[in-house]
């Protein structure tokens, strides 16, 4: 099975403009914890532009999180809000991103449709 | 205040106490200090020398600040004590205290002064509920500091609890062994600091033990705040003291999320609702608008960055819907509650582009529409094509979280609120009236936004076509014949959820009503059946499920008449919505200008007084909004083009009624009226600007 996470930044990566960001300018960076592995993505976003990376770079926003939990965000099995209420998932710096990003997050897989 | 708590606020931080500060919670009562729908504190007793306290008086400061004046002893009639004990409060990222006895004796005094602390970390959920926890507890004891904690994995929450004065810190509070002098006086600082652990890390507290004060700047803030809003001068000492309340009480109940950058929004009452409501932040703002226009616009833009993106059935959240309820607690971390955020309910999302139309109205501030302009139109897609449960061009609602989600989705959302006259209730999904007119009115507004502001004439042309249609419609479907009046609701099977409700006002105000019905509308709500002489009841008198101290099917609420009387004045009844703004006006006098959310239904002649609520918030935002827009509706503003028309319609016994300073895209306007409206012959108006 493909790496989630992965799919998610590549997914966003190839959009190039998200219309849900574009009230958004900042860098956001996923310091994702994989047992005593860290993998790092960058997210440079102006005004809905954006441009992914795997620089190190201080950012705006920092999100930390278990690489396993994020798996399950990027794929909306878990709601990023409720992690991050539960502190399982940690953000630092300018919580607007945050919740301008979670936008983002697919929803739950849905088991019926209308 | 009448049920004895004393309450302090600040944002989403507050404490409940008794008359003598003290905290003595259990699971189910709701006195604590509370901060982010978390208990922090539930149990904070004083003693001196093992002797509980006696309220002498307690001064209400500011909504932010109290002081507790005491003696030691209780249960006494007679009261001759040589010490007195001043406790001052003031919330802030938890709370400080300033505890100073008195000696009022001619030789010193040797005392045991002791301060018990606890904590349970309730979720306001549990308090509610009444429901058990789940993570574990701990104490942490040090030198000057007491520690409380509760965790369950990777949440966490602390109360930290320290002194300026030299303490013995054990596991259940502060002991203060004290000498005063003759006539001296002993005093110490106690600090609340309430912490949320985000993993490993706390937050720091935004105030550091040993100041005077935890938040001086609330102080300016609120003199900031009076001196912004418009200036009241009347004949009526209780229309001005109603004001004056109204507009301390909202500021009262601003409250800053974190992604609202620093700005502020209306919470919806305290103490169970100090968060962000979708459909009660909207009301008010409207209610507020010509008073402080700036609530609106964070509304509009928190809400917007809010705003639904995804299908979530546990969320009952949709592409465009605007959010129901946001809360921070346990229960919802842990996903026991879906409000992170909720998203069911189906009229914030119409009342958001109404919202936005009628601040540009009022402001001129063409960049937040524009800037906003993806998340309206997504809001107007979202009545079309997820709204539309029955595909038969009406809103209908119907919960998809069937265990912890809302049944009913409408304002009147307790299970009993809709009903047929003969008090059945219709099966689901349900499209109340209300929800139509808002549909309407929202597909109205959004067609000037889109051909004045977004340059998008197709869109235009189309939302008006939908709202010509669903007018024409909806007076076909909805209008009981015989009846004089429109339905609740229609049911699944396109049948009339017959009842007469104040629902009828809404459908005024949003404009949905035929010019040829509304006269036969204005007579019920005017009538003896709504009209309890203090305002229209939520549901007529003489319905199966009427109850004049139901919740949603009888009480009279204060923002619901508000909204009508507003709607009475948009189809020309001046006098009818006097009467309605008169009424509750009348009642606010008997609440010290605070109205309730609700308050009975009885008929005026028989309490002679409005009889409140039982369980219900005070205060709250809609019903602090209510005078607001009720003044705006006596003076008849609104706003055209760059000017603000004034066409007052005032009751007698108001007398002279003058607004001066009102905010807008007109710069500052001052609007004069003059009571003369007896037993229907309103005359007399008069406006000046400047």
């Amino acid at each position: 099975m493909a790496d989630a996470t992965e799919n998610f930044f590549e997914e966003l990566s190839h959009r190039g403009h998200e219309p849900l960001l574009e009230k958004a300018t900042g860098t956001v960076r996923f310091d994702l914890v994989n047992g005593k592995r860290s993998e790092r993505w960058l997210v440079e976003i102006e005004k809905g532009d954006i441009a992914v990376s795997r620089k190190q770079a201080s950012a705006d926003l920092v999100i930390r999180s278990d690489k396993a939990l994020f798996d399950r965000v990027a794929t909306g099995r878990e709601n990023a809000f409720a992690a991050l209420l539960r502190g399982e998932v940690d953000a630092e710096g300018k919580v607007q991103l945050m919740m301008q990003f979670q936008r983002l997050f697919p929803g739950p897989p849905r088991r019926r449709s209308r | 205040m009448s049920d004895g708590l004393v309450k302090i606020l600040d944002g989403n931080t507050f404490v409940v106490s008794d008359e003598r500060g003290d905290i003595e919670a259990s699971l189910t009562d709701p006195t604590g200090l509370f901060s982010f729908d978390t208990r922090f504190l539930s149990r904070w007793v004083l003693t001196v020398d093992g002797q509980r306290l006696n309220p002498l008086s307690v001064d209400d400061l500011q909504y932010f600040e109290t002081r507790f004046f005491l003696v030691p002893g209780t249960g006494t009639v007679y009261v001759d004590s040589k010490l007195s004990v001043i406790r001052q409060r003031a919330v802030g990222d938890g709370f400080h205290e300033e505890l100073t006895i008195l000696n009022h004796d001619e030789g010193p005094v040797n005392l045991t002064v002791r301060v018990e602390a606890g904590c349970d970390f309730a979720d306001l959920f549990e308090v509610k509920d009444a429901l058990k926890k789940k993570g574990s507890y701990s104490t942490k004891v040090e030198k000057k500091r007491l520690t409380l904690g509760y965790h369950r994995k990777t949440f966490g929450r602390e109360t930290v609890i320290s002194a300026s004065e030299p303490a013995k810190v054990d596991a259940n509070g502060l002991t203060f062994t004290v000498r005063i002098k003759p006539h001296g006086e002993w005093t110490t600082d106690l600090d609340v600091v309430t912490a949320v652990g985000a993993g490993r890390r706390y937050v720091r507290p935004k105030y550091e033990r040993g100041e005077k004060r935890a938040r001086p700047s609330m102080d300016v803030d609120l003199d900031r705040w009076l001196r912004d809003a418009p200036k009241l001068e009347s004949d009526s000492e209780q229309l001005r003291h109603t004001y004056h309340r109204s507009l301390v009480d909202l500021a009262a109940l601003r409250f800053s999320p974190p992604i609202a950058g620093g700005k502020s929004l209306p919470a919806a009452g305290l103490p169970w609702f100090m968060t962000m409501f979708g459909r009660d932040s909207i009301f008010t703002s409207l209610q507020a608008l010509p008073f402080a226009p700036k609530l609106a616009a964070t509304t509009i833009s928190t809400l917007g960055d809010w705003q639904g993106t995804r299908s979530d059935d546990f969320r009952d959240e949709d592409p465009g819907r605007i959010l129901h309820e946001l809360r921070y607690g346990e229960m919802t971390a842990f996903e026991e509650r879906p409000h992170s955020p909720y998203y069911g309910c189906a009229d914030a999302t119409p009342l958001y582009v109404v919202l936005l139309d009628e601040y540009e109205r009022w402001t001129g501030d063409r960049h937040l529409v524009r800037e906003y302009e993806q998340e309206a139109r997504a809001a107007l897609n979202w009545i079309d094509e997820y709204a539309d449960l029955m595909s038969n061009g009406y809103i209908w609602y119907e919960r998809r979280n069937e265990k912890t989600g809302l049944e009913n989705q409408c304002w009147k959302d307790s299970w009993d609120s809709i009903s047929y006259r003969d008090g059945r209730l219709p099966g689901f999904p349900r499209a109340t009236c209300e929800l139509q007119g808002y549909a309407y009115d929202a597909k109205v507004r959004g067609a000037r936004l889109a051909r004045d502001i977004w340059k998008d004439d197709d869109l235009a042309d189309r939302l008006e076509q939908q709202a010509a249609d669903l007018k024409r419609r909806f007076n076909r479907d909805y209008w009981v014949e015989g009846g004089g009046y429109f339905a609740l609701a229609l049911d699944t099977e396109g049948k009339q959820v017959d009842a007469l409700s104040s629902n009828n006002g809404h459908l005024l105000w949003s404009g949905i009503v035929d010019k040829s019905k509304a006269k036969a509308v204005a007579g019920h709500l005017l009538g003896p059946r709504l009209f309890s002489g203090w305002g229209v009841r939520t549901l007529a008198e003489g319905e199966g499920r009427y109850n004049p101290i139901g919740y949603h099917v009888g009480t009279v609420w204060p923002f619901d008449n508000s909204f009508i009387a507003w709607g009475l004045r948009r189809y020309g009844f001046k006098e009818e919505a006097a009467r309605i703004a008169s009424g509750i006006l009348d009642a606010a006098a008997f609440f010290e200008g605070r109205l309730p959310e609700a308050f009975g239904g009885y008929d005026r002649p028989v309490t002679k007084y409005p009889v409140q609520y039982p369980t219900a918030c005070s205060p709250q935002a809609w019903s602090t909004g209510a005078p607001l827009l009720l003044l705006r509706t006596m003076l008849g503003l609104e706003p055209h083009g760059d000017h603000l028309i004034v066409d007052p319609a005032l009751p007698s016994d108001i007398g002279r009624l003058e607004l001066l300073d009102i905010p807008g895209r007109w710069g500052r306007i001052d609007a004069f009226g003059r009571g003369l409206m007896e037993l229907g012959k309103p005359k007399g108006s008069r406006r000046r600007s400047r």
